[in-house]
């Protein structure tokens, strides 16, 4: 199967801290990546990179199979909108309600004028992530889970064929953190996306991946399915799962 | 040495990324898809939030200067000079400044804490990974409504100065409505009004441009929301003076001389 995502050998500063040290991470099409590792390894850095929020400074990161480093903006443009993103907070227009933050990127970035479409789809995404009551509620109305739910509605609405999570169920407690594992799972049989889902949250990681990569010191030190990690003789490795 | 030099380089650094965000901000008003909602919404926004306070100051400015200035030229038996007097005052100078001032207060710290807050919550990240273009909604549209409506607010102060002043002028003393108005207009001419009208276009896009850089470039954390507008309103306040400055120079140079 196609790599849809290729970093090779992608290193990033910030002033003299080195984040990234040579990265090398492929994502396969279809594919429901987890990254793991512990706070300050470069994870949200590697997942910046890649929809061209951060330029590496060295080192290549291929989406579809064009260098995201070397695009200029309109090209940049037409990337991000093939990608969704969910921020750690959800992100939520907070001037805005919830229909007129579905309808943004619909009227900006797809550049749908028709109302009956923005609707259909709106209420679309709404069921999927089971928020279909919530339409004319504003951001500041809805709970931690559901501004979560509500900002995964929205990045699905312009069907990325490419998904980033950045830590999606971070403060979330237990049930809420499932349900949204659960809606990630059902994301990808639905729409068929790709995805790179960072976390610090084993049950998320164990219902969400197909393949895990663990980072450390700004590389990719071991990847592999749940269970192979898991049973992993590395006393770093198998420190996650305990 | 190496402080002073660092200091310098700090300010070029900055330098630089105002002319970037300023290149950025010119080639996003030409680029197609004009937010025309969101540039309406800014206008009422910026308008009806500040004209209460404009209102107030501008009557209150008519009124005091006409009380100030009423004794000492009632001694040379020129009192009738008082609303000619205010109106130069108001129109080439007090007004245009003041309601800048008053702009830069009200409208350049709420857009700096508004833009702050939505890059502290990663809203504006967001808008730009989803492929929209954030410059274009958030920037283009408060900027270009500040060009529009510090000129209108101006017009509304100098009209509330000339109601306090004939105010005033009632208070110590009588003159009538028709004979106030007529001296008050009687005292500007074309070249008072054209000057003051277009310094503040200038004036707007300063309030309009330091609110939008300063709340697009904050920091992370919720301490710099108040310090991005905190800084809009002391760095757009800075900017009317000189501009103000500049626009006299260049106003006593090729106006009236």
């Amino acid at each position: 199967m196609e790599n849809l995502i290729e970093l090779a050998g992608v290193k990033k500063s910030f002033g003299d801290q080195e984040i990234l040290r040579g990265i090398n991470l492929s994502v396969k099409k279809g594919e429901n990546v987890v990254v793991l590792g512990k706070s300050g390894q470069g994870k949200s850095v590697t997942i910046k990179c890649i929809v061209g929020m951060i330029i590496p400074d060295e080192g290549s990161v291929k989406v579809f199979g064009d260098e995201v480093p070397e695009m200029d903006e309109d090209e940049l443009r037409a990337l991000r909108i093939r990608i969704g993103f969910l921020f750690q907070g959800g992100a939520l227009y907070d001037s805005m309600t919830v229909r007129e933050n579905l309808a943004f990127p619909l009227q900006r970035v797809l550049k749908i004028k028709d109302e009956h479409e923005i609707e259909e789809r709106s209420m679309e995404v709404l069921e999927a992530v089971g928020l279909s009551g919530a339409i004319d509620q504003m951001p500041a109305d809805l709970s931690g889970g559901m501004r979560k739910r509500m900002g995964l509605a929205r990045t699905i609405i312009v069907r990325p064929e490419i998904l980033l999570y950045d830590e999606p169920t971070t403060g979330l407690d237990t049930i809420t953190s499932r349900e949204i594992s659960g809606l990630i799972c059902s994301i990808k049989d639905k729409y068929k996306t790709t995805s790179i889902i960072i976390t610090h949250d084993m049950a998320c990681a164990k219902l969400t991946a197909d393949r895990i990569v663990i980072m450390n010191d700004g590389i990719c030190i071991a990847e592999g399915t749940y269970d192979e990690l898991e049973n992993s003789k590395d006393g770093f490795i198998s420190s996650f799962f305990k | 040495m190496a402080a002073n030099s660092s200091t310098i380089n700090n300010i070029l650094e900055k330098m630089g990324e105002q002319g970037m965000f300023f290149k950025s901000f010119v080639r996003n008003i030409f680029k197609g898809g004009f937010e025309w909602n969101e540039f309406l919404r800014q206008c009422y926004f910026i308008g009806y939030r500040t004209v209460g306070i404009v209102m107030l100051t501008g009557f209150i400015l008519g009124f005091v200067l006409t009380l100030q200035s009423l004794p000492t030229l009632q001694q040379f038996g020129a009192q009738t000079f008082v609303p000619a007097m205010v109106s130069v005052s108001v129109v080439r100078e007090i007004g245009p400044v003041i309601t800048a001032l008053i702009c830069a207060g009200k409208i350049a710290s709420g857009i700096g804490a508004e833009l702050g807050s939505m890059k502290v919550t990663e809203q504006i990240d967001a808008m730009e990974v989803s492929g929209a273009n954030p410059m274009q909604y958030l920037v283009v549209t408060r900027i270009l409504a500040c060009v529009l409506m510090v000129p209108l607010l101006t017009m509304v102060a100098d009209g509330m100065a000339f109601l306090g002043g004939y105010g005033g002028i009632n208070l110590k003393g009588g003159m009538s409505a028709i004979l106030y108005f007529r001296k008050t207009f009687a005292g500007l001419t074309y070249s008072d009004l054209f000057p003051a009208v277009a310094k503040t276009f200038f004036f707007g896009f300063i309030i309009g441009f330091v609110g939008c850089f300063k709340g697009f470039n904050s920091n992370r954390g919720t301490e710099s929301v108040g310090m991005a507008a905190n800084s809009a309103v002391v760095a757009a306040s800075i900017g009317i003076i000189i501009v103000d400055a500049v626009a006299v120079q260049l106003t006593s140079a090729l106006v009236y001389n």
